[in-house]
């Protein structure tokens, strides 16, 4: 008996439509198991704006022959941004989608002076309070330990600089708290370095050691000059008009008490 | 082996900076590192415009900071020439030209 034919079956092309920290997005794909799997994984942030991002996944046409504006590659994948649309080629999973719409929304942050952060994002009386730091810092200890609903991220936080005042958005990429990030946005109240320590302590920075703290912890992938002077630009904004501290907490609920209002 | 005092010296153009609280940020985008200068390095960072020489820059140093003009040209050329080592800046030779 003949070995059945394996035949790559591709479905219609269908549409899914994000917003994420108010950059709207639209996926072109046509495959049902990816499709599936990035409806589920952003079902919170699912949503129909006009003149969105349009991303052609995997469609196979043949490369363009316009300049790329902006280009990476990732374990095989591959998002590569024209001037009339972007492509996202040799995405396999739901992962490696991901990463990929990380490192494009940090591009495309640019245009709406923002950026993304290695930070945890929790609400508290209305105003979002940044918790940033390098894996194991205790992003998820903070967000593990607020109140349900009130964590935003607790991986990656999105800031938007919107008419001279700073503003944090949920994301769907979440950390060891599998948080899976809230649609929702708040004013930000302040950017807090997590350090671990016996005891909890606030200590005010100046605005050069905010920036310190941040660089290392922004999330970007171009190595092309202008884009860098732009982030550069946005996240010394940043520094300057958002209040900055270094906070050593106990890694329990408690460190709430000795932060600013 | 120091750079001769006849050449000019100026910034990388691959590069983004940012100066705050009188300090100067700078960061190298093929590499994403962070370098960081202070009020006096900031000082001869902004004034290096490819028409000036270390000499002419120690000398800028010495109009504007209490610092004797044999300890600013020493000062000067070593940070130039740390900068230079990090690719931070070039030279340009009176011939024109860039030269790394």
């Amino acid at each position: 008996m003949n070995a059945p034919l394996a035949i790559a079956v591709r479905g219609p092309r269908k549409q899914l439509e994000l917003s994420i920290g108010c950059v709207p997005l639209r996926f072109q794909m046509s495959d049902p198991q990816l499709l599936s799997a990035a409806s589920a994984r952003y079902a919170a942030f699912t949503d129909v704006a006009e003149q969105p991002i349009t991303i052609a996944l995997n469609d196979g046409a043949p490369s363009q022959d316009a300049p790329v504006e902006f280009g990476y590659e990732l374990e095989g994948a591959a998002l590569r941004a024209f001037s009339k649309g972007i492509r996202f080629d040799g995405v396999r999973n739901q992962y490696a989608l991901d990463s990929l719409l990380r490192v494009l929304l940090s591009w495309k942050l640019l245009g709406h002076s923002g950026f993304l952060l290695h930070a945890a994002t929790v609400v508290r009386n209305r105003k979002a309070y940044i918790f940033t730091g390098r894996s194991g810092a205790g992003k998820s200890t903070v967000a593990s330990l607020s109140p349900q609903g009130s964590v935003l991220t607790d991986e990656i936080s999105l800031l938007r600089r919107e008419e001279g005042a700073w503003r944090a958005y949920g994301t769907p990429f979440w950390g060891e708290f599998r948080a899976e990030g809230s649609n929702t946005s708040a004013p930000v109240a302040g950017i807090f370095r997590l350090l671990q320590a016996a005891e909890n302590r606030v200590e005010t920075l100046r605005p050069m050691a905010i920036l310190r703290a941040l660089l290392p912890n922004v999330l970007f992938f171009s190595a092309e000059a202008e884009a860098n002077r732009q982030l550069l630009e946005i996240i010394s904004h940043a520094a300057t008009e958002i209040p900055g501290h270094n906070l050593a907490f106990r890694q329990n609920a408690t460190f709430w008490e000795v932060l600013p209002a | 082996m120091s750079t001769p005092a006849y050449v000019f010296w100026q910034k990388n153009p691959a590069l983004a900076w940012r100066e705050i609280d009188d300090e100067t940020v700078i960061i190298s985008p093929n590499d994403s590192v962070m370098h960081e200068l202070n009020e006096t390095g900031s000082f001869v960072w902004k004034n290096i415009d490819g028409r000036k020489s270390a000499a002419e820059l120690a000398e800028l140093l010495v109009k504007n900071f209490e610092v004797a003009p044999d300890i600013a040209l020493s000062d000067t050329q070593a940070l130039l020439e740390e900068m230079s080592s990090r690719k931070l800046v070039v030279t340009v030779p009176a011939t024109g030209g860039v030269s790394a």
